[in-house]
C-alpha cells in the first residue's frame, strides 16, 4: 500500500488499517472490523504521516570503513543486505568507479530519465540502472539490453504495478534478438535459463532487473510483492533466441512479433509466472513424423490447463514461451511444419472443455475479469487459452539436443518490443571484453 | 582504515502532492468506498458501511458499488474522476492483500 501511494507522488505511508490474512479468507470471522472500529475512523479524521523528510534530488553516496579492502567490501555488504537492497548472494558496492565504468555502455546521458519504477515509485535513471548492474556484476556492454528491458516494463500496457505487487510471482522473461546476444554473450544454447560462465552476460543483466525491481520499485517480498513462491526471482530470466539456428524461411521472435528487421538488436519482455519441462521426443521406433506430431501433442497437453493469471494476457498478450530447441525446428521445418502451423497446433488442440473450466472454478475469473473481449470468451467451449494462435510466443532456442522442449507459462498483459541503442564505443566494450573474460566459444572481437 | 563508498541504490522519491486533510469529524459526512471486488470485500465493507451510520448521525455512507470496482479499474483515472465528482468528503479503499 505505500509503494502504491508513494508511486501517485504522495509521501510514502498511508492511513491503513492492517489485519491477519485469515480475516480475508472465505468463511471467515470478520468479527475484528468491529473490534479495531476505531482505528478506521481514526483514519479518517485524526491520521498524520510520519513520512519527515524529502528524499533527496540526487543519488546518494554511502560509506563504511573496514580494517581492510576486504574488511570494507564485507562492511558493505552486509550495510546492503541489513537495509534490504541485497538479494543474499554477494554483490560489488556500486562505487563511483564501478558505475561510471559500467555507464560507458549507454548512447544516453547517465541523467536520462526512464520513468518511475512501479508501483514506489523510484525514480529512475540510465544510472539508476548502471548501480543494480554495477551490484550485479554486470559490465559496460551489457547495459544497453537492461535499459531496453528497464524501457519495456515500464510500457503502460504492462501493468507493470500489479505485476510488482501480485501474489502470483511473475518475473520479466527478456527475450534477446540480434548479433548484440553473441557479443556480448547472451546464451541462447545449452542450459540458456541458468548459470554458465560462458554466457554470463543474461544472469548479471537479469540480477539487475530484479535488484531495481526490489530497491527502486519496491517489491520486496512479503511487503511490497505478494508472490508467494517467487520462482525465478534472482536473476529473472534473460537469454537470447538463436537466430542463427532458425530453419530456412523462419522470422526471428523479434521481427514476428514487434516487426523489427531480422538482425535489429532488441529485446523482447514477456512475464512469465512458471517454467516446465516437456519431453518431447519419441522412446521407441517412431517416424521422423510421428515423433514430431507426438511432442507437438505433448506440448500442447503441458499448455491446456486453466492458467488463471494468463487472462490478464487473454486478448492482447501471452498465454506462454514455447521454446524449442533449433535442431527441432529444422528437423520440423523438413518435415513441412512453420513458425505458423506450429502455433496454429497448439492453440487448437490447448483448448479446455468447459466443462473442465467449471469443475475448476475457472469461469468465475472470466466473468470478473476487466476486459470485455476476455469476458466474452466465456462462451467458446472448448475455450482457447488466448484470443488467437499468434499470442503465443515461439521461440527457438535452447541446446543442440532433441529431447526436450520448454513452456515458460506466462502473466504477461502485454509483450514488448524495444530497439536496443548501443554507444558509439561499443566495438572498444568487445574488445575489452574479450581481454577480459578471453574469447567465448563463438564469438571473439580480438582473433 | 579503508574507506569504500558507494551509491545508494534505491533510486530517489518525488513527493508532487500531499496527502488528503483529514476531516474533523465523520458526522454528517459523505463517505465512499473504492473497492477491488477481492478479498471479503463484499462481507467487509458493507458491515463497514452499517457500523459507519450506527455511529455517526447523520453520515450519508454510499453504496459499495457506486464507484467501478475491481483491481483494473479503481486505480483509474475516470474512477478517480467519478469520485471526484460525487461530493464525497473521504474514501475508503478496500481490500489488499
Amino acid at each position: 500500500m505505500k509503494n502504491a501511494v508513494s508511486g501517485l507522488g504522495l509521501a510514502p505511508d498511508a492511513a491503513m488499517i492492517t489485519f491477519p490474512i485469515d480475516m480475508f479468507l472465505p468463511g471467515s470471522d470478520i468479527g475484528q472490523l468491529k473490534a479495531r472500529k476505531q482505528e478506521i475512523y481514526n483514519g479518517l479524521t485524526h491520521w498524520k504521516s510520519d513520512f519527515k523528510a524529502a528524499a533527496p534530488a540526487k543519488s546518494t553516496m554511502l560509506c563504511v570503513e573496514g580494517a581492510s579492502y576486504e574488511d570494507a567490501l564485507v562492511k558493505a555488504n552486509n550495510f546492503l543486505l541489513t537495509n534490504l537492497w541485497g538479494d543474499g548472494l554477494p554483490m560489488w558496492p556500486a562505487t563511483r568507479e564501478r558505475v561510471d565504468w559500467i555507464l560507458k555502455g549507454s548512447a544516453l546521458p547517465r541523467t536520462h530519465m526512464l520513468g518511475k519504477f512501479p508501483p514506489r515509485g523510484g525514480l529512475t535513471t540510465v544510472e539508476t540502472c548502471a548501480v543494480a548492474l554495477a551490484m550485479a556484476g554486470g559490465r559496460p556492454e551489457y547495459l544497453p539490453v537492461l535499459v531496453a528491458a528497464v524501457d519495456a516494463c515500464f510500457d503502460p500496457s504492462t501493468v507493470f504495478d500489479q505485476l510488482q505487487a501480485t501474489s502470483g510471482g511473475p518475473f520479466p522473461a527478456v527475450i534477446v534478438n540480434g548479433p548484440i546476444a553473441r557479443q556480448i554473450r547472451v546464451n541462447s544454447g545449452f542450459g540458456l535459463l541458468g548459470p554458465d560462465p560462458q554466457h554470463p552476460a543474461g544472469a548479471s543483466i537479469g540480477r539487475a532487473l530484479r535488484l531495481m525491481q526490489q530497491n527502486v520499485g519496491g517489491a520486496l517480498p512479503g511487503v511490497g510483492t505478494m508472490a508467494i513462491f517467487g520462482a525465478m526471482r534472482y536473476t529473472n530470466a534473460v537469454f537470447a533466441e538463436d537466430d542463427e539456428g532458425l530453419p530456412p524461411g523462419w522470422q526471428p521472435h523479434a521481427t514476428q512479433r514487434h516487426g523489427f528487421a531480422p538482425g535489429t538488436n532488441s529485446v523482447s519482455v514477456v512475464f512469465a509466472s512458471g517454467a516446465t519441462n516437456v519431453r518431447r521426443r519419441g522412446a521407441k521406433k517412431e517416424t521422423p513424423e510421428e515423433d514430431a506430431l507426438n511432442g507437438m501433442w505433448r506440448m500442447a497437453d503441458f499448455m491446456r490447463t486453466p492458467n488463471l493469471a494468463a487472462l490478464a494476457g487473454w486478448e492482447k498478450g501471452t498465454p506462454g514461451i514455447m521454446m524449442i530447441a533449433p535442431i527441432v525446428a529444422r528437423r520440423m521445418a523438413e518435415l513441412g511444419w512453420t513458425q505458423n502451423s506450429i502455433r496454429e497446433f497448439l492453440w487448437e488442440n490447448s483448448k479446455i472443455p468447459m466443462a473442465q473450466m467449471s469443475r475448476a472454478g475457472a469461469p468465475a475469473w472470466i466473468e470478473i475479469d476487466s476486459n470485455p473481449v476476455t469476458r466474452e470468451s466465456i462462451n467458446l467451449d472448448p475455450w482457447p487459452i488466448c484470443l488467437k494462435p499468434d499470442n503465443i510466443v515461439l521461440v527457438v532456442a535452447g541446446g543442440g539436443h532433441p529431447t526436450h522442449s520448454y513452456w515458460l507459462q506466462a502473466h504477461s498483459p502485454s509483450v514488448i518490443g524495444r530497439v536496443i541503442r548501443l554507444p558509439e564505443t561499443f566495438d572498444e566494450l568487445l574488445i575489452q571484453a574479450d581481454r577480459d573474460l578471453g574469447c567465448g566459444s563463438d564469438h571473439c572481437a580480438i582473433a | 582504515m579503508v574507506k569504500l563508498e558507494f551509491h545508494d541504490p534505491s533510486g530517489t522519491l518525488e513527493i508532487t502532492q500531499p496527502h488528503a486533510p483529514r476531516l474533523a469529524s465523520l458526522e454528517g459526512r459523505r463517505i465512499g468506498f473504492v473497492s477491488n471486488e477481492q478479498w471479503q470485500a463484499f462481507r467487509m465493507l458493507p458491515l463497514l458501511k452499517s457500523m459507519l451510520e450506527q455511529d455517526f448521525p447523520g453520515v450519508e455512507v454510499l453504496p459499495i458499488d457506486t464507484f467501478p470496482q475491481g483491481n483494473d479499474l479503481i486505480g483509474t483515472e475516470k474512477t478517480a474522476d467519478l469520485v471526484g465528482k460525487s461530493g464525497v468528503d473521504a474514501v475508503i479503499v478496500g481490500n489488499a492483500a
